[in-house]
């Protein structure tokens, strides 16, 4: 059974004259994975992408695709993965089919049924020039010219951004139909993303990147079942809640907002001993986590 | 039968799914021998990860819920597993503890919930036994 980690980053550094663009940012990623890359606009995850894909050379410390440096092994790593940017380019004078002729005369392997299937699932004509396309059908194109090679790693780079709910949902649906199909062990997906909310089903396992640096990193169940959002209601307003590690607390007359980074069990106590009228609890999704996350702070929880 | 799945329950994907077939079992919503979706049409229309889906329904295939029939799919088995009755109370309770709540705000006491209660019961029986009648 192959235990190699399809990516590992490990204190990846990439520095921009003065300035960090990633800074010891590391980060492991098991085979047959959905991975989730999170973080704000400049927080490095283009960089760390580009550092994955040899466009960039790590400043310091060290990337590998299936335990291979992308910068000496860069073809070995290419054959066996596939990338969707947010922008795709392609040939203007080239139609559909010849740029799916063109983009599997690069590889080994290329699945026609696959092809065939998303062409018409996605009402593809495909004698149409390149330039003809809307945005969302340039992202079709794309991800089939990324399926079809059935690669070992699905990269994307914001796939989706820009594009109407419609396309966006048919892109994750085919993802997870398409490209989730092969055996397991031999489909790993890395998406960076900001629509969080739109892949939390696909995800198993993320990390939150800000300035450069791992944040957090957590298997999405673990991270529902910990942070925790509890409400109360008190029958008068109560005085100031003590409640130390909390991630926040909103006080609003006589209803309480807490946000808690485990330890929610201990909140719940304290509420319950001050006699609320009314006590929910509910986890917070991965994108209210993320949302809440930038106040944790450059120490992990 | 129909799955939803809710972020917010703090419980794992793969066990929500596990947990609503047998209630769907439990409930009457999918009966011995009706077919479960396919792992993959299913994973594309939750939008969730096949894996989770495949998880759970090894979880339910484990527990004897369902069974797969290599070339026709997977089927919920006759003489399931059912949910033991302290289980199934405890799948009532939230129900109960959510209208003694509303009956608290909304000042109903305690006399006329339990006639509203015995009432509404009365009812259903009567329902229950009338269509029973036609069929």
């Amino acid at each position: 059974m192959n235990e190699t980690p399809v990516i590992e980053i490990k204190e990846l550094t990439r520095r921009y004259g003065k300035q960090d663009a990633v800074n010891g940012l590391s980060l492991t990623v098991r085979p047959g994975r959905c991975y989730g890359f999170f973080g704000r606009n400049g927080a490095g995850k283009t960089t760390t992408i580009k550092c994955l894909l040899n466009l960039l050379r790590p400043t310091a410390g060290s990337v590998r695709v299936f335990g291979l440096d992308p910068q000496r092994d860069e073809v070995a790593v290419k054959s066996r993965l596939a990338y969707v940017p947010d922008v795709v380019a392609f040939y203007p004078w080239m139609t559909v089919r010849d740029t799916l002729k063109y983009l599997a005369s690069f590889r080994a392997h290329w699945n026609r049924d696959i092809e065939a299937d998303l062409l018409r699932r996605f009402g593809l004509n495909a004698a149409q020039k390149t330039t003809a396309l809307s945005k969302g059908q340039r992202t079709q194109l794309a991800l089939i010219g990324a399926i079809c090679p059935e690669p070992e790693l699905l990269l994307l780079d914001e796939p989706t951004s820009g594009l109407d709910p419609i396309v966006r949902r048919e892109f994750i649906q085919t993802v997870i139909g398409a490209y989730q199909s092969g055996d397991p062990g031999s489909r790993t997906v890395f998406v960076s993303t900001h629509l969080i909310s739109e892949f939390e089903g696909l995800i198993d396992e993320f990390t939150i990147i800000e300035q450069g640096r791992e944040l957090l990193t957590m298997e999405a169940d673990a991270a529902r079942d910990r942070f925790k959002k509890i409400r109360a209601r008190f029958a008068q307003p109560p005085a100031k809640l003590d409640l130390p590690g909390a991630l926040s607390v909103k006080q609003n007359g006589r209803e309480v907002e807490i946000l808690a980074n485990g330890s929610s069990d201990e909140f719940i106590a304290k509420l319950k001993s001050l006699q609320p009228e009314e006590l929910q609890t509910e986890s917070l999704t991965l994108e209210e986590i993320f949302v809440a996350s930038q106040s944790l702070g450059p120490s992990k929880p | 039968m129909v799955f939803q799945v809710d972020f917010k329950t703090g419980k794992p994907v793969y066990l929500q799914l596990v947990d609503q077939v047998r209630y769907a079992a439990a409930s009457g919503g999918l009966r011995p021998g009706e077919p479960l979706p396919s792992i993959r049409p299913l994973a594309e229309e939750l939008r969730v990860n096949r894996n989770t889906v495949a998880k759970a329904y090894t979880e339910l295939e484990s527990q004897g819920v369902i069974e797969t029939i290599p070339g026709k799919g997977c089927f919920l088995k006759e003489n399931n597993s059912p949910f033991t009755k302290p289980v199934r109370q405890k799948l009532l309770l939230k129900e109960v503890d959510e209208a003694v709540v509303m009956a608290h705000h909304l000042q109903v006491d305690r006399e006329a919930f339990l006639a509203l209660v015995k009432e509404r019961l009365d009812h259903f029986e009567r329902k229950v036994a009338s269509h029973e009648e036609k069929s």
